[in-house]
């Protein structure tokens, strides 16, 4: 049998991670990537004041797009395994940026959802997901908080947590307890949808995942579905570890939907603002032509506080939207990772601030909360997912110009409370929500309409 | 007695600047005036390169430039003091101690290890790096070989955590516990999980995980 030309194109990423050049991995974070970026910076002329945060500048967009594809093509992607680079050609990726669809429907039945390519500036309608991101969850706190983001109907569907314990026992990477944990996820994930009557409804899966092991054991028969939302990631900087392809090739055999991430790392050995938007164009690339998935995240990631919501990185994350979307098919994501946890205003300034820089730069989906940096247990709670979907919705429509005004006047907000550290982690979701009936409990939901109203006042926008 | 402060200050100034023989020059003859190399290493040398790292921090500068004025400070170190300490007979040593780090097994995070590995280099410890998703075995041969005096681990998912457990475990099944003591660190890390495996300490970020290696060995804190 023939293979399709998508298989061996696959194959053929497979192979450069065999047969590349061998580099030293220091070498690639400072040559490779730091000294490449930083020549980029000046050839592009990537540069923004600094008070503008969503620029509305065409041409820097779209000289940001050529110095993020030259990245691309001049330096490509490490195989951690193998200690290689992978290159493409021009033409190679101008082939894989040319298979992307323009539209992609996931989910099964009644449940079904869209997701579009959008243009900056365009009022088509995004799609929105809400779940924890892999925060851990205690097993017996799984349900309960999965379902309140799966019973908010403005949310189109889910993305799981990460269970701290299966049966008990601890979630090992790498040995059989993370196949018994993602079985578990996904056992507890078809309960969920049952639960609110959404059962055609995508899954952003595995969470339990941290190698290629559950992934692969549950993406099968009874398992999770090739209509759900898998994942498969980069590593910063432009790396790409065994696991991750493997995952790929996998979702290439059994058409399972491949979405794929990456947490470019501000202040790391990308530099600042602008060599974050031009490591963020080039991951995107990067990230279709070697793992092929159909939505793309980029992060990205502070180096202190591990968050997104940080004011000087909204203008390379806007910017870099743009970028993609004025020239290709891809179909991005924008994912607030704030400081702030459930039960503070913080963390609902900080969405605010993502879902309005973002919508008008042309994503497709916008989605979260990864609250308090996703790192602290059961610190997540489907209201502020909610409260992330109905900005993003009421921001549609939005121009550029319009939504860097609105920003402006979000950042004061939160800006000086990001170095609160415990502070703003705010409180688990058994103190924000009622567990029984899964209600948000009177404070956070007070506090929640009280900034829904705040917003209304201070953007001029319908929630 | 020299001026101090404004010494760390024309050091840090100087770790930062593209030439790198600028520092070397200028410690070379500021170690010709009254200021003695154990001095100069504690009050100068330690305190300009931590305020290198409190720029990083504010965001004033990025990783690289931090990781290329940890270079130019290690060469002052090599060039200049280590051979001046061991032509005085100070008794006091420029390696503070030798620690083993890594990202444990299953866990392909670094920023947090490498930053701590920077901060501990800077700070005078010779650091063993093993990168990501290293097997505890591994770890536990590696701090046999080098005859480590730490074994730091670093771990940012829960998935990964039980093998920080054990390598403790394995630590003290083959009897090295005397050996060398073993510090964890990583965003869910707290120190009741640190006691609960029974590691010997822990730090909540890079300034802290200095700060306990210090301790570790009982060696003074760096004012
Ligand atoms: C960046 C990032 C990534 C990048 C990593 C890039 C890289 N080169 O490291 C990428 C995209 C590759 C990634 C992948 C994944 N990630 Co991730 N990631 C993060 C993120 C956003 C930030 C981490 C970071 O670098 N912070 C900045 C550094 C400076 O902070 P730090 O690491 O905490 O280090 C400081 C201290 O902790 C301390 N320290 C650290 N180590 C040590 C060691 C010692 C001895 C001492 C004393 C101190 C110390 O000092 C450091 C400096 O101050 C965190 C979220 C978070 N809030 O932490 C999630 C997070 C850690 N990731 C998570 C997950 C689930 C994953 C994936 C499984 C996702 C997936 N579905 O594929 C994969 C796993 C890959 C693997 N096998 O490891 C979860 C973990 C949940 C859990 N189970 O506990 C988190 C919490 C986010 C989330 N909610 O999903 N991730």
């Amino acid at each position: 049998m023939k293979n399709s030309p998508i298989y061996d194109y696959m194959l053929s990423v497979l192979d450069k991670a065999e047969h590349g050049p061998v580099v030293d991995e220091n070498d690639w974070d400072f040559n490779y990537i730091n000294r490449t970026i930083k020549d980029l910076v000046k050839k592009y002329d990537i540069q923004w004041d600094a008070e503008v945060m969503v620029p509305a500048d065409d041409d820097l967009a779209d000289r940001l797009f050529e110095a993020g594809m030259e990245l691309a093509r001049e330096v490509g992607v490490y195989c951690l395994d193998t200690k290689r680079q992978m290159k493409w050609s021009q033409e190679e990726l101008d082939y894989i940026l040319s298979t992307a669809p323009k539209e992609e429907v996931l989910g099964l039945g009644e449940d079904k959802v869209t997701v579009r390519h959008r243009l900056p500036d365009e009022d088509s309608p995004i799609t929105t997901i809400g779940g924890p991101y892999g925060t851990p969850v205690a097993e017996e706190l799984f349900v309960p908080i999965m379902v309140s983001y799966a019973q908010e109907s403005i949310l189109d569907y889910i993305d799981n947590a990460t269970l701290v314990s299966t049966h008990g026992r601890p979630i090992k990477a790498g040995s059989p307890w993370e196949a018994v944990g993602c079985w578990q996820e996904a056992q507890l994930s078809f309960e969920v949808l049952e639960r609110v009557g959404r059962q055609g409804m995508p899954i952003g899966c595995a969470e339990d995942s941290p190698s290629a092991i559950g992934e692969l054991a549950t993406t099968t028969y009874g398992g999770f579905r090739l209509t759900d939302w898998h994942h498969a990631s980069f590593i910063s900087e432009l790396k790409v570890a065994y696991a991750e392809l493997t995952k790929s090739i996998h979702y290439q055999h059994t058409g399972a939907f491949s979405h794929n991430f990456y947490n470019t790392i501000y202040g790391g050995y990308v530099g600042g603002a602008e060599g974050l938007a031009v490591a963020i164009v080039a991951g995107v690339i990067l990230m279709k032509a070697t793992l092929n998935g159909t939505t793309f995240n980029p992060g990205p990631s502070h180096a202190h506080l591990s968050c997104n919501t940080f004011p000087a990185m909204i203008p390379s994350l806007s910017l870099g939207f743009q970028a993609i979307s004025r020239n290709t098919k891809l179909m991005t994501s924008s994912f607030p990772r704030p400081v702030g946890g459930p039960c503070t205003k913080t963390l609902l300034y900080e969405s605010a601030a993502m879902a309005v820089a973002t919508v008008p730069a042309g994503i497709s989906i916008l989605e979260g909360i990864q609250s308090a940096a996703g790192r602290i247990t059961n610190h997540v709670t489907g209201l502020e997912a909610k409260f992330l979907a109905q900005v993003g919705r009421a921001s549609v429509g939005l121009t550029r110009s319009e939504a860097n005004e609105l920003v402006q006047h979000i950042i004061p907000l939160y800006a000086d409370q990001q170095n609160l550290g415990e502070a703003i982690q705010g409180v688990p979701f058994e103190e924000a929500y009622d567990v029984e009936t899964i209600q948000p409990l009177p404070e956070w939901q007070g506090m929640y309409e009280e900034t829904c109203r705040e917003m209304e006042a201070l953007l001029g926008l319908t929630l | 007695m020299a001026d101090v402060e404004k010494l760390q200050g024309e050091l840090s100034e100087l770790l930062l600047v593209e030439d790198p023989d600028a520092g070397l020059a200028w410690a070379e003859e500021t170690l010709k005036g009254d200021i003695g190399v154990t001095d100069f290493f504690n009050l100068v040398f330690t305190p300009a390169m931590a305020a290198v790292g409190d720029k990083f921090g504010r965001m004033e500068i990025f990783l690289p430039e931090l990781m290329d004025a940890a270079d130019r400070a290690k060469r002052i170190s090599e060039e200049v003091l280590q051979p001046m300490m061991a032509a005085s007979d100070s008794d006091q040593e420029l390696i503070r101690g030798k620690i083993v780090m890594a990202s444990v097994k299953g866990d392909l995070h670094d920023i947090g290890k490498n930053m701590v590995v920077l901060m501990l280099r800077v700070n005078g410890f010779e650091v063993f790096d093993m990168g990501v998703d290293v097997a505890p075995r591994d770890i536990l041969d590696k701090a046999k070989e080098v005859e480590a005096d730490i074994v730091g681990l670093s771990s940012l998912m829960t998935t990964s955590m039980p093998y920080m457990k054990e390598c403790v475990e394995l630590r003290n099944g083959f009897g090295l516990k005397g050996n060398f003591s073993v510090i964890v660190g990583g965003a869910p890390i707290t120190a009741e999980y640190t006691a609960e495996i029974g590691a010997d300490s822990f730090g909540k970020n890079a300034v802290e995980a200095v700060e306990r290696c210090l301790a570790l060995l009982d060696r003074p804190a760096i004012e």
